[in-house]
């Protein structure tokens, strides 16, 4: 087992190289100038100046040597500086995004989870009842819905013609919680009725397996009572795989959510990773694809591992 | 074993899982004539897949019809009738240049169906090529081709295709091929499972036995009986492929304007609903949510019709 995981966290170092290497011949086969979105299009129209940036920036080295300029930087914790966003290093910039994108996110799985895990249960318990049914149907339209859209209607609704909540997220550091919620609302709201939907329908399949096994049948032949034999051996069981499934939104919730930050001007990383590629930012966009890599990568071995723990008929052989 | 199993097999956003655990279905589409009738006919008892099915074909008759099926030219700007709400001569509205809601649906929509379709044409010849070959090869072939699924999958998707379609001049190919070739590796994986799966049955060892090649085997052998799972994949990926494509134009990196697609006619009409044009948001959701819904619900239906034991749970 320890030696399992000990490969595995290894083999994350050609992983890494890899993906720094498909990304910086990714995003350094752009054609737009960063020097020119840097420095505005006055101050661009002198070659001069351009010139000078592009030496300073080590634009003006072959592409191999700036490669291996940035991962010898990027071993050493250092993340370069950005182009734009006032030239603040890449690691401030998302130092600073970090937590609305976590507290969107999570409040979003959370809900999510909180809610699909009892409905997925129900839906199980009464296979093929009108209830199951509408909440079978009902999972497909969550997860249909494009999102992008359904926020669009949420602020026209909800902020446009009612008033009811702030359409953008400006200034919500400026007010308490009291007030501060109401920024919240709508793109939890939105992150989280996809997650409620895949969610359930999991669950309930998840549950309907466990459901069909000997040892459920066997519990109940014992005498138990059905509310017994569900919760005390057909859930714990079912709640296994769901380990799998959370565990695979770590790269949403890392990421954040692109279209949603941009459409509630959310202060977060998917809206930092938007601008920046509109800027072609290089060093943000490297910065912010190795760290979600990174870390997307982590987790999977994470979650392997809860799941050998959680389920002791799974062997890492 | 089965974690890695359960874990390679969930796409972004679907429910595959079960597709790879256990028995993998069989060759349904070259058995006997009686087996296949029984597909069809579980096919056709499930009420919201044939719901689905039926949507489908109505959406790509229509959008095949686009010049009959509208009074009005797609691209034709109508002085005065900026924004003017459905009413019997625009049955969905105008938008801000004067033109025909409906019409420009129905032409965005031969756009974005043809989109979605070409894009998972990609996804599916890259997914399955790559994955028949790490699955059937093995080895140090194997090791490359997963470790690359690996770390394309360890990017969020909608990153990777806003970066990569911010590097070229946007456009409907552009859209296309952006979509096709970073949505690859989780058909990759689908198809590698079913083929280490398949490729350790009795049969497939009998045809190796008499002298059947690499070519045969794959092509003759595995393929067919893969291919249910494929088709599954398929119909599954056409509702993330127009999604995708909705959300690319929608950001201004996918088709562009005059070029309708649902996407962006969302982008166009968006700086409209502060004036209360809520038709020009509305309809174009609409549609891609009816297709997404559609496309959903028809591959649910597939499986269930071409995996019995799935269907029982």
């Amino acid at each position: 087992m320890l030696a399992y995981m000990a490969r595995r966290v290894l083999f994350l170092i050609p992983l890494l190289l890899g993906l720094s290497a498909i990304m910086f011949a990714l995003v350094r086969a752009a054609p737009g100038d960063p020097v020119v979105a840097m420095m505005g299009p006055q101050a661009a129209s002198n070659p001069g100046y351009v010139e000078q940036a592009r030496e300073n920036l080590g634009l003006n080295e072959p592409l191999p040597v700036q490669y291996a300029i940035w991962i010898g930087n990027l071993v050493q914790g250092d993340f370069g500086i950005a182009y734009t966003f006032n030239n603040k290093p890449v690691l401030t910039l998302i130092g600073e995004r970090f937590w609305g994108t976590i507290q969107l996110q999570s409040l979003a799985l959370f809900i999510g989870l909180a809610i699909a895990v009892p409905v997925g249960i129900i839906s199980a318990t009464r296979q093929y009842s009108t209830l199951d049914n509408t909440i079978t149907v009902s999972s497909f339209i969550g997860l249909a819905v494009p999102n992008f859209w359904l926020a669009l209607l949420l602020q026209i609704w909800l902020s446009v013609e009612l008033g009811w909540l702030p359409t953008l997220s400006g200034g919500q550091d400026n007010v308490g919680w009291s007030e501060r919620w109401k920024f919240f609302v709508m793109p939890v709201l939105v992150l989280a009725l996809p997650n409620i939907a895949y969610f359930a329908r999991f669950m309930r399949s998840s549950m309907l397996e466990v459901i069909h096994q000997d040892y459920v049948t066997t519990a109940r032949a014992k005498g138990l009572t059905s509310r017994t034999v569900l919760y005390r051996h057909a859930l714990r069981n079912a709640l296994i795989p769901m380990i799998t499934v959370v565990g695979l939104q770590l790269p949403r919730i890392l990421s954040g959510a692109v279209i949603i930050e941009q459409i509630f001007a959310w202060p977060g990383l998917g809206g930092l990773a938007y601008d920046a590629i509109g800027r072609r930012d290089y060093p943000v966009i490297l910065g912010l694809t190795m760290l979600t890599g990174a870390a997307v990568m982590v987790v999977n071995i994470v979650v392997d591992f809860v799941y050998v723990l959680a389920d002791p008929r799974v062997s890492v052989s | 074993m089965e974690t890695e199993q359960r874990r390679l097999a969930v796409t972004p956003r679907g429910l595959e899982a079960e597709l790879v655990v256990g028995a993998a279905p069989l060759a349904k589409l070259l058995a006997p004539a009686p087996r296949r009738l029984v597909v069809v006919k579980r096919f056709l008892e499930n009420r919201l897949a044939v719901a689905g099915l039926v949507t489908i074909v109505i959406f790509y008759v229509v959008a095949a019809l686009a010049p009959l099926v509208s009074r009005y030219d797609y691209d034709a700007l109508q002085s005065g009738m900026r924004n003017t709400p459905p009413s019997a001569e625009h049955w969905l509205g105008t938008d801000r240049a004067g033109r025909d809601v409906y019409a420009r649906l129905v032409k965005g929509g031969q756009v974005s169906l043809a989109a979605g379709f070409a894009a998972v044409v990609i996804v599916m010849t890259i997914g399955t090529s790559l994955g028949a070959a790490a699955g059937f090869f093995g080895g140090w072939v194997d090791a490359i081709i997963m470790r690359l699924t690996d770390i394309l999958l360890s990017i969020p998707l909608i990153l990777l295709l806003i970066t990569a379609a911010s590097l070229f001049r946007p456009s409907l190919r552009t859209t296309i091929i952006v979509i096709g070739v970073s949505s690859w590796p989780g058909a990759a994986r689908l198809v590698r499972g079913q083929f280490l799966a398949l490729k350790g049955q009795e049969y497939v060892t009998a045809a190796r036995a008499i002298g059947a090649g690499p070519v045969r085997l794959m092509s003759r052998h595995l393929f067919p009986n893969a291919l249910a799972v494929i088709i599954v994949e398929a119909t599954l990926w056409l509702s993330y492929a127009i999604l995708l494509e909705a959300s690319l134009s929608y950001l201004g990196l996918g088709v562009q304007i005059p070029t309708p697609s649902w996407g962006n006619m969302l982008q166009d009409g968006q700086r409209e609903l502060l004036y209360g044009a809520w038709w020009l948001t509305l309809f174009p959701g609409l549609a891609i949510f009816l297709t997404v819904l559609a496309f959903n619900l028809m591959g649910d239906g597939l499986r269930d019709a071409l995996d019995p034991r799935h269907r029982r749970r």
